[in-house]
């Protein structure tokens, strides 16, 4: 177990964080600044699973009742499912119940899951574990998130939902302590901000109801509840994932997932790897942000991580084929913001939280509570006002769903493991034999950001890795191969705190999988058309804020 | 102004290239399509003119399979009036042959100026342009970066090794558009939602069997490994030595 | 008889380096099917340097003229080169894949109902056909081709058909013709920049990327290109044509050119597979960069590792005085 740096030794993320610039987040509706403005009856903010199961639900709902409903669904990537990035081993459950007429074959995953597999790794052996009874997979399905979102896509489309993609959306729109819309970023912009010939001004769009369905770390969904001041009774907790898809010579048969090794032991976190044909296969490490050592390198572990005979087997002579990362919200229950609802706006999907990190389900909790939330809305739409008693309805479905019962019998699972890995084992294996109820109490945390990091060079596992090019890849690859190709002259979007000190922007640069920091100089350089949007720099370092649509990766089947 | 813009579907540029197991075709799992970036500066260049003239008509046509739909869709996003598919399973190897079919097309629609972008961005042919001007005897200027057009005459620039040429050509003409003619616009929220409702017609292509035929797809050759020379200034000596002696480029 | 046309590019009255290339492919081709190599100029009078086409291998050289060509003019070319090529009854027509030829080579083979295999890396004569390699997919890939109709028409991108010198002397005419330039008029050429040679045609390409960290750092670079006398051009990556350094028209991969030198340096460049996709052909590829561990010495031929503000000048001064 690592030893935790005393007050003062090491460096505290949070020091250095800007706040969150409600100032440019909430906007008055009526304020200047907007070129054309769009009036519907249900927005959706992101077209990932939960913004596209609510968007289905209510065209669904409004077909049965013969009604028409304009509902419009904002993405920022440029095409459907570009953002979009998961393992992913997927719960069909929710998707039978938005689509009761289909049956699974209809569903757009890969492959049933046949057999699994977790190991407890070291440098160069492996342990079989039995399965944890939280991570069983059967009936189970690999899938790209991708490859499903774009799926939902069609369907959405196909039930005359507007979905419009390359636009992001930047500031709530508020009337009073109301949601009443958003406006999107602007495009075409240079550097310093000022127009281009091809530039476009914001767009406003108004609704009775604002679906926020951002995704992990949302903006407008961390804007909302800071408003509103709603919180849960832990702050949310956030692990990063870095990813690859890999076309293999070697065939997987099996979804793998694995502990320890190359993780520190006061880190958390593990590996997975899934085939998603015998000869694609997904692959990842995820971290808990919470970490300790302040050289510690998501993406530079993963690259190591591939090196150990049990992923090399499969990866020698094949080709990665893409790379992207992502956070996940690990904060569980007691991260829960207290209410997902208010007047004019639901909160659906992973910015509410809905992810259960023991078993590593988000999808299936995403379109779920879309599916209430859409159901919630048309109710209150029926009763012709969106009031927030109206809308409440959808939190008192999530929470007699079983999105709600599931997450509230891991809730302390992830919180265990605060700590340390061996203590953490122990105290989630109680868990899950007594269901939940040993230890019971609420594990009491800090914000990520509060962690304090320890500065000792060189105290995790050789990061120090020269990328061969075949089997490890620098950050600079990775991106290329994450589909970036955003614009280089496009105005800064990571809004930087006070002063930074060579450690931290060494701090930054290794937190980054995407070399969007760099230490240049003993200084902070900002390479932000490298960001791939995976949050990262949200939750311990600069803040990220929308840029022009269509920027970030152009994910295809991850 | 009536105006037509030809526009292609293609992969996207930074698509990585994996051969179809008939060793003569893009593998296209995972693959995204979009509109050819020259054709872009194509599309935006007549929307600008029928601006410019305030009043007038842009169609868009394109040649390629039912999916194509969704490129002339987003042609219409940026404001085009309508569109035209000359549905194909497969765009023929033999620029001459799509040109013949968007020449059947074009013949009888009236009008000023028929722009096309310089090339494709998956096959590299430059051609199709300059073959349909032919084939409609029209006057052609290829690669436009510039363009000016007084009433019934144009006058466009394009770039040639080392210089610009000026060229002076009478309407209606054919153009191929080049990077640097216009910015293009991003299509607007209402611009999207409006291309929904504008017309798009589907035709059926008809296509002869065409003078090329594909024999096959193959990945470059590998390069073989480099290896670096030295370090700093005093490597450059051992440089020059193997770029005379052994690589024989000096 | 089957005999071969090497459409020869002049301009102001000389001919261009693509034309001995385009010569080289037409022999090469010609002599797989046995035949003759015509090379066809089309210019407003003489031109210098078309009777030196015989040494590169054309068995005649003629020279179409007619006062409207002392500049490029589209359809007047293609009208007496298509008329020229259906008389002869050529089996092959080469043009180069240049400005003026890829305009000119689609015309033409319009008129004449055939197709076009433009931008052609590699040609040869097997079962009976012409067959050709074209780089697709931004280089990425690479189509082979078999021409089934008669003449086949190709393109030859330029600085690959390496100029080869034989000692047969062909023969050379002159024949005004009637014709008319057509309705697209060139009615001048303004220069990009003072004789700067364009990065698509230059033997020579030094690139130059971030790691030049100003605008101005690029002089560097151009005095290398002098050194070279008048064979190399100086082009950009990506990033910092993007940032405005330098025109688009430098611009080495992707959306910018592909070019095919003889020789690449790359300057300051880290290696990202957009600027790989532009460079890629290139025969010889020596890389200048800090970071020993850059992408960019994978692909790199040689590569040194330093900084480039030292070794560039030091190359400059040796290179100089290798040309004298």
């Amino acid at each position: 177990m690592g030893e935790r740096p005393g007050k003062g030794e090491g460096l505290i993320p949070a020091q250095y964080q800007p706040p969150l610039p409600l100032d440019k987040l909430l906007v008055s509706v009526g304020a200047p600044g907007a070129g054309d403005r769009m009036e519907l009856d249900v927005l959706i903010v992101g077209a990932g699973p939960a913004g596209l199961a609510a968007a289905i639900e209510l065209a669904h709902l409004a077909q049965r009742d013969g009604t028409e409903l304009n509902i419009g669904v904002l993405e920022k990537a440029a095409a459907l499912g570009e953002h979009c990035l998961s393992g992913a081993v997927v719960n069909p459950r929710a998707f039978r119940e938005l689509f009761p007429e289909l049956r699974d074959s209809d569903f757009p995953f890969r492959a049933p899951v046949r057999n699994e597999a977790v190991y407890l790794l070291t440098a160069d052996s492996r342990w079989r574990l039995p399965t944890p009874p939280t991570m069983h997979n059967r009936g189970n399905y690999v899938a790209s998130l991708c490859e499903i979102v774009r799926w939902l896509g069609e369907q959405a489309e196909a039930l005359g939902v507007n979905v419009f993609t390359g636009f992001p959306a930047a500031s709530l729109l508020v009337d009073g302590a109301r949601v009443v819309g958003v406006r999107t970023a602007a495009s075409g912009l240079d550097r310093d901000s000022r127009p281009l010939a091809n530039s476009l001004a914001p767009n406003d769009l108004v609704a009775k109801v604002t679906v926020l369905a951002e995704g992990t770390r949302g903006m407008l969904s961390q804007a909302w509840c800071t408003w509103q001041q709603v919180t849960g009774e832990n702050p949310q907790l956030f692990a990063l994932g870095v990813k690859e898809l890999w076309e293999t010579r070697q065939p997987l048969d099996t979804i793998i997932h694995t502990l320890g090794w190359p993780l520190p032991s006061d880190a958390f976190g593990g590996s997975f790897m899934y085939p998603l044909a015998p000869n694609l296969v997904a692959l990842g490490l995820v971290v808990g942000l919470d970490y300790t050592d302040g050289a510690l390198d998501v993406h530079g572990l993963l690259q190591r991580m591939k090196l150990h005979p049990l992923f090399r087997r499969y990866l020698e002579g094949g080709e990665m084929v893409e790379w992207g990362a992502k956070t996940i919200p690990e904060g569980g229950y007691y991260s829960l913001p207290a209410r997902r609802s208010g007047a004019g706006a639901v909160i659906v999907g992973d910015s509410a939280g809905f992810v259960d990190v023991p078993s590593l389900k988000g999808i299936h909790y995403a379109v779920h509570s879309g599916m209430l939330a859409a159901r919630a809305i048309f109710g209150a739409l029926q009763a012709g006002e969106a009031s927030p008693a109206r809308l409440g309805e959808y939190d008192r479905m999530v929470s007699e769903s079983f999105v709600v019962r599931d997450l509230y019998r891991t809730r302390n699972m992830r919180l265990a493991f605060k700590d340390g890995f061996y203590r953490g084992g122990l105290k989630a294996a109680l868990m899950t034999l007594t269901g939940g109820r040993l230890p019971g109490r609420k594990i009491a945390v800090e914000r990520d950001a509060e962690v304090e990091r320890r500065l000792t060079a060189g105290a995790s596992p050789g990061l120090d890795l020269v990328p061969d090019g075949k089997l490890t890849f620098s950050k600079v690859d990775g991106v290329f191969k994450s589909g970036n190709a955003t614009r280089d002259t496009i105005p800064g979007h990571l809004i930087v705190g006070r002063e930074v000190t060579p450690e931290l922007a060494e701090f930054y640069a290794r937190m980054c999988p995407a070399g969007v920091y760099e230490r240049a100089d003993g200084e902070l350089r900002v390479n932000a058309p490298n960001c791939i949007d995976c949050k990262a720099t949200d939750v311990l370092g600069p803040r990220w804020t929308p840029r022009e649509g269509g920027s970030g990766p152009r994910y295809k089947r991850m | 102004m009536k105006i037509a813009v030809c526009v292609k579907r293609v992969p996207d540029s930074e698509t990585r290239v994996k051969i179809a197991s008939d060793g003569k075709s893009l593998d296209e799992a995972g693959v995204k399509f979009i509109l050819n970036p020259y054709d872009e500066f194509a599309v935006e260049e007549a929307l600008r003119r029928k601006e410019q003239a305030g009043t007038g008509d842009v169609v868009v046509v394109s040649l390629g399979p039912a999916a194509a739909q969704e490129t002339i869709r987003t042609a219409l996003a940026m404001g085009a009036d309508r569109g035209v598919l000359l549905e194909a399973d497969r765009v023929p190897v033999d620029g001459l042959e799509v040109a013949k079919a968007l020449a059947a097309e074009l013949k009888h629609g009236g009008y000023d100026l028929i722009l096309f972008g310089k090339m494709a961005i998956d096959d590299y042919n430059h051609q199709v342009g300059p073959m349909v001007a032919e084939l409609l005897d029209l006057p052609c200027v290829t690669a436009v970066a510039h363009l000016d057009i007084a009433g019934q005459r144009g006058t466009a620039e394009r770039e040639i090794e080392g210089g610009v040429e000026i060229v002076e050509f009478p309407l209606p003409a054919v153009l191929t558009t080049d990077k640097g003619l216009n910015e293009p616009r991003y299509p607007a929220l209402k611009g999207i939602m409006a291309a929904k409702k504008k017309p798009l017609e589907l035709k059926r292509a008809a296509l002869g069997a065409g003078g090329l035929e594909v024999l096959g797809l193959t990945p470059p050759p590998q390069r073989k490994d480099g290896k670096v020379v030295g370090e700093g200034p005093a490597a450059v000596p051992e440089l020059l030595r193997l770029l005379r002696e052994e690589a024989k480029v000096l | 008889m089957s005999e071969v046309l090497a459409v020869a590019e002049q301009r102001d009255g000389a001919l261009r380096k693509v034309a001995s290339e385009v010569v080289t492919g037409a022999r090469r081709l010609a002599d797989a099917l046995a035949a003759r190599v015509d090379a066809l100029v089309v210019a407003a009078g003489p031109v210098q340097g078309a009777d030196q086409l015989g040494g590169f291998g054309a068995d005649k050289v003629i020279t179409l003229t007619n006062p409207a060509f002392g500049r490029y003019a589209p359809e007047g070319y293609a009208r007496v080169i298509a008329d020229r090529a259906r008389a002869g009854g050529y089996r092959a027509v080469l043009f180069a894949a240049s400005a003026g030829g890829r305009d000119l080579a689609p015309r033409v083979a319009a008129r004449l109902g055939v197709a076009l295999a433009q931008d052609i890396t590699d040609l040869a004569f097997e079962g009976g056909a012409v067959t050709v390699i074209h780089p697709v997919y931004a280089g990425k890939a690479l189509l082979k081709l078999k021409l089934t109709a008669t003449p086949a028409v190709v393109s030859l991108r330029p600085n690959v058909f390496t100029p080869v010198q034989r000692p047969k002397a062909g023969t050379a005419e002159i024949v005004a013709v009637d014709a008319a330039a057509g309705r697209v008029v060139v009615t001048g050429v303004k220069a990009a920049a003072a004789g700067a040679l364009d990065v698509a045609e230059a033997s020579i390409v030094i690139s130059g990327g971030r790691g030049l960290k100003e605008p101005a750092n690029f002089k560097v670079l151009e005095a290398l290109a002098a050194a070279f006398g008048g064979r190399a051009a100086v082009g950009a990556s990506r990033a910092v044509v993007d940032a405005g350094w330098r025109p688009h028209a430098d611009q080495v991969g992707q959306t910018g050119k592909t070019v095919s030198p003889t020789l690449y340096i790359a300057v300051g460049i880290s290696g990202a597979i957009q600027h790989l996709a532009g460079m890629r052909t290139s025969k010889v590829i020596v890389a200048i960069n800090k970071d020993k561990d850059a992408p960019i010495f994978k692909v790199a031929d040689y590569g040194v590792v330093g900084d480039l503000f030292e070794v560039v000048p030091k190359l400059t001064e040796e290179i100089r005085k290798l040309n004298g």
